[in-house]
């Protein structure tokens, strides 16, 4: 048996493949309920019953899929130049962190209020991206170190802020802000948590993107960086100028994620641990999952909502351990990355 | 025919109705891992054993939720049968009393808060006393005078569990400092490590704990310092380093609340006012190493060695120890650490002579007492 490369792998042989690494995914985390003793098939009954038959579930469902969506098409863009940027958790936190500013301390007519929470978030996670995409540029620092790194900045920074000048009056000893007013917080879907028009812009985005990356010479001159960085010099595209836009696309993205999750749900800023839930980490499988089509992300996001709010359902119905979410989302970038080498190589027996 | 059928349904209806009275679902919403060796953990042992105590009752429980998500696990488990739900933990007091007034049929149990709604009363199981005791004995250990303390959040709970065990380091050495330091977070391995590391590093010989893993004792041991349980039996970590410590038995509280939710005395009409403080008295709080051992017969003989003055009269800190210890567990104690006068650290009188400090009070505290070192926020001045 040996490998033998496949010069332009088919749209097909793409779909299959992924189809076969979340399928294998499955089957393996199949293999982990039964070691827990429960039959996987109850296992995904149940957390399809809990998620698609129930409209609560369906709730919960997209309530984690908004911030997944709009990271989500940011970050399949980004993959697509090859900006690795593993920072939205940080990015995220940074909109959240401007977002706050601006509600509890920026004095503005309520009707506008909104308007620049949103804003200043997208120019937080932005910039806290552009920085990455500059060290990169001018210093050829690793971006994926650097986006890295930056998370856990943003972390101690909202920790700080919390815990020192912005804390709450009467938080008795806990660290949060004071809460948010009436009107600068997004309304929801009726006795839900869904803030749509975050999901709204979410689904805007990821079809904005799309068309930015198929039909414009910007998306030409990105995709020719991500896919042949030496003919994009060649032709005298800048390389640098791609990762620049690239960044302050998927980093505002992702702030405008981190707005959505405190000024939809928490109203109020709060530990970082506790604002966000790794939406910033849970996207990077969604974005791969997409294979670099922001449009797709419109399926995925959603799929990953489902197994998030399915772990959930989990949780409740049958005490699984509350790690049983992180399992899954393990499990299926490992079959997803390990499905790489089988949608570039074709399995030839001898 | 008609007739009988009538018959037949109320007969199904009347015994729906009394099996509903013996179908009790209790349901437990908790905020931490089940295995974080602490306060979840507790939790979960008092779970078990009123489930085992109460014939037909049957439990349920969700880990590790975060606040946001108390509304949504509060819906599914309602939709899954529940008829009375706990809350274990501060942070879900808010969405609690929401839930609470969703579900005005359902009745609701919020540990450690203080609002209440006619479907939703509140319990706590409370350290202060038994804080005074470990702070007794730490005072009579150590040789630096400087005595380590890892703790959670700077809310009121902390302070006065602080408090009174600064207040019981000082009745032995008066020169004694309890040396704090926040880590802001419940259950967070690394940063306790951290904390006890260099609490030890600025000279303290032995520490104690409020947050919910056993690192403190862990990482103690391994430099030799003695430390003190939190919560459960933590003596097995570290049995030549545990002194003694407080330990919970929530399933004392547990039983009784869903025993009198069994029996129609808690309705979803009347729990406005049920708040649970219990103590020692009740059995719900402990002294010891782990159960069934106050002090670790390794320390007994310093302890005994070790003298104080109580009224004027000299006497072994081991028999003090006891001698509160037994006190508090009488169906009528006499002894209280918070009776004034006490100062706070900034001397400023906050118990005067001859009272005792409230529930609410205690519940509120914000002051902390003398010999306490290192910054408290929202301390008044």
């Amino acid at each position: 048996m040996r490998l033998e490369p496949l010069p332009n792998p088919s749209p097909l042989r793409s779909v299959g493949v992924t189809l076969l690494a979340l399928g294998l995914a499955f089957a393996l985390v199949g293999g982990v309920f039964w070691a827990y003793g429960l039959s996987p098939l109850e296992a995904y009954r149940t957390m399809l019953e809990g998620t698609l038959l129930d409209p609560r579930g369906w709730q919960e469902v997209l309530r984690r899929t908004i911030p997944l969506l709009l990271i989500g098409a940011g970050l399949s863009l980004a993959f697509r130049t090859q900006f690795y940027n593993i920072g939205a958790e940080g990015q995220l936190l940074l909109g959240a962190v401007l977002a706050a500013g601006v509600a509890l301390f920026l004095p503005l007519p309520p009707a506008l209020s909104l308007p620049a929470m949103a804003l200043a978030a997208a120019l937080g996670g932005a910039l806290w991206c552009g920085l990455a995409a500059w060290l990169k540029n001018r210093f050829y620092v690793n971006e994926i170190l650097t986006t890295l790194m930056l998370n856990y900045v943003a972390q101690s920074l909202v920790i700080y802020l919390i815990n020192g000048p912005w804390r709450g009056k009467d938080v008795r000893g806990y660290i949060y802000s004071d809460r948010f007013a009436e009107y600068q917080q997004l309304p929801v879907l009726l006795g839900s948590n869904v803030h749509w028009p975050t999901l709204a812009l979410g689904i805007a985005l990821a079809l904005l993107l799309q068309l930015l990356l198929f039909r414009s010479t910007l998306g030409f001159r990105l995709r020719v960086v991500g896919e042949n960085p030496g003919a994009a010099r060649y032709l005298g595209i800048s390389q640098s100028r791609a990762f620049l836009v690239v960044a302050l696309i998927t980093g505002g993205a992702a702030g405008l994620a981190g707005f959505g999750e405190i000024a939809g749900i928490h109203h109020r800023l709060i530990e970082p641990t506790q604002l966000s839930s790794g939406y910033g980490f849970t996207a990077i499988i969604v974005a791969w999952l997409a294979r670099g089509n922001p449009a797709l992300v419109l399926l995925t996001a959603p799929l990953m909502g489902l197994i998030l709010a399915g772990g959930d359902v989990l949780k409740v119905s049958f005490n699984l351990p509350f790690r049983i979410v992180d399992v899954f989302s393990g499990v299926m970038l490992f079959a997803l990355i390990g499905s790489e080498l089988f949608l570039r190589y074709r399995l030839r027996h001898r | 025919m008609k007739i009988r059928l009538l018959a037949l349904l109320v007969a199904l209806g009347l015994g729906l109705g009394l099996a509903q009275q013996s179908n009790l679902k209790a349901c437990f919403i908790y905020v931490g891992p089940i295995g974080d060796v602490g306060w979840t953990y507790a939790h979960d042992e008092g779970r078990r054993a009123a489930e085992k105590a109460i014939p037909g009752l049957t439990t349920q429980y969700v880990e590790s939720v975060k606040p946001a998500d108390t509304l949504a696990t509060v819906d599914r488990l309602v939709a899954g049968g529940c008829n009375v739900i706990f809350t274990t933990s501060f942070d879900f007091m808010d969405q609690t009393l929401e839930a609470a007034k969703k579900y005005p049929n359902v009745i609701f149990a919020h540990a450690s808060g203080f609002k209440r709604a006619p479907n939703m009363l509140t319990y706590m199981a409370d350290f202060y006393q038994i804080y005074y005791l470990n702070g007794l004995m730490a005072g009579a250990l150590t040789k630096s005078g400087k005595v380590g303390y890892v703790a959670a959040f700077p809310i009121p709970e902390l302070k006065r569990h602080i408090s009174a065990f600064a207040l019981g380091v000082r009745a032995v050495n008066p020169r004694a400092t309890v040396n704090v330091k926040w880590i802001n977070a419940w259950y967070s391995p690394v940063k306790a490590r951290e904390a006890t590391e260099a609490l030890i590093a600025e000279g303290n010989d032995i520490v104690a704990f409020t947050e919910d893993t056993a690192t403190v004792i862990q990482t103690a041991a391994r430099r030799r310092v003695p430390s003190f349980s939190h919560y459960n039996s933590m003596y097995k970590y570290a049995p030549d380093y545990v002194v003694s410590g407080q330990l919970v038995d929530w399933s004392v509280i547990y039983i009784d609340i869903l025993k009198k939710v069994q029996n129609g005395t808690y309705t979803p009409k009347n729990l406005e006012n049920v708040d649970y403080w219990w103590l020692a008295r009740e059995r719900a709080v402990m002294l010891g190493a782990q159960v069934g051992m106050p002090i670790n017969p390794k320390f007994e003989p310093a302890l005994k060695q070790a003298t104080m003055v109580v009224n004027g009269k000299r006497m072994s800190v081991y028999d003090r120890v006891m001698e509160l210890y037994r006190d508090i567990q009488s169906p009528n104690p006499k002894w209280d650490p918070f009776t004034g006068p006490i100062r706070d650290r900034n001397g400023v009188l906050r118990v005067p002579a001859g009272r005792r400090m409230t529930v609410k009070e205690l519940n509120e505290m914000q002051w902390v007492a003398p010999g306490v070192v290192g910054p408290v926020p929202d301390e008044p001045k």
